[in-house]
């Protein structure tokens, strides 16, 4: 497994898109609990870098996260996160 | 025509009554329009990622559906009026389709589905 190299490893890289791997995973706007693996515990989207995700399915994926965060499937922000102690 | 998708949000507070009523409301209003309405899909009460006019809950409706870019303005405004209706989203999925033979493949399905039940009965 890829290290990101910063952080404690709280993300691990995936190196090939798992929408090309299997094609028979859709990405649709309304199945939010798909959508939610793509985004940090804040409901922010992973950038491409860390998901693996390729240019095309990031993009398809990026705008089903907007529709179902405006239908709210999905949260805009967490406002309540479990911070880590230190 | 054009296929469009509209996912809306209801007030989960209203008795089943007044459910059917909205419901039955918006499609009405689609085929007054000149669209043709595929399939309604209630998803029942789901709990909101985020409050919206204060409800944690709402009732889920998808709706899909044929007709024009005027449809869809008209739906719309419409769906903003409804107090009822917390939020809705309208989504294209394809250009330039025949609704009837939507429909037709749509029922083809749905016996293939039931048959193959009834095999399934059948058998056990």
């Amino acid at each position: 497994m890829a290290y990101d190299g910063r952080g404690k490893g709280a993300f691990v890289k995936h190196r090939i898109c798992r929408f090309c791997a299997d094609p028979s995973l859709a990405i649709d706007y309304k199945d939010p609990k798909t959508l939610a693996a793509f985004t940090t515990e804040r409901g922010k989207i992973i950038p491409r870098r860390i998901s693996g995700n390729c240019a095309k399915h990031q993009r398809i994926l990026a705008i089903a996260i907007k529709r179902a965060r405006n239908i709210a499937l999905l949260p805009f922000t967490t406002a309540k996160v479990k911070i880590k102690e230190y | 025509m054009r296929r469009y998708e509209m996912v809306y949000i209801i007030n989960p507070n209203l008795d089943t009554e007044s459910l059917n009523e909205v419901i039955a409301k918006f499609t009405d209003i689609i085929a007054k329009l000149k669209g043709s309405v595929l399939k309604v899909h209630e998803w029942g009460k789901r709990k909101l990622a985020y409050e919206v006019k204060k409800f944690d809950k709402g009732y889920y409706v998808m709706c899909d559906f044929c007709g024009g870019p005027n449809t869809v303005n008209e739906l719309e405004r419409n769906l903003k009026l409804d107090d009822r209706v917390l939020k809705y989203i309208t989504v294209k999925i394809d250009e330039d389709v025949d609704p009837e033979q939507l429909m037709r493949e749509e029922q083809k399905q749905e016996t293939v589905a039931e048959e193959s039940n009834d095999q399934a009965i059948e058998e056990t």
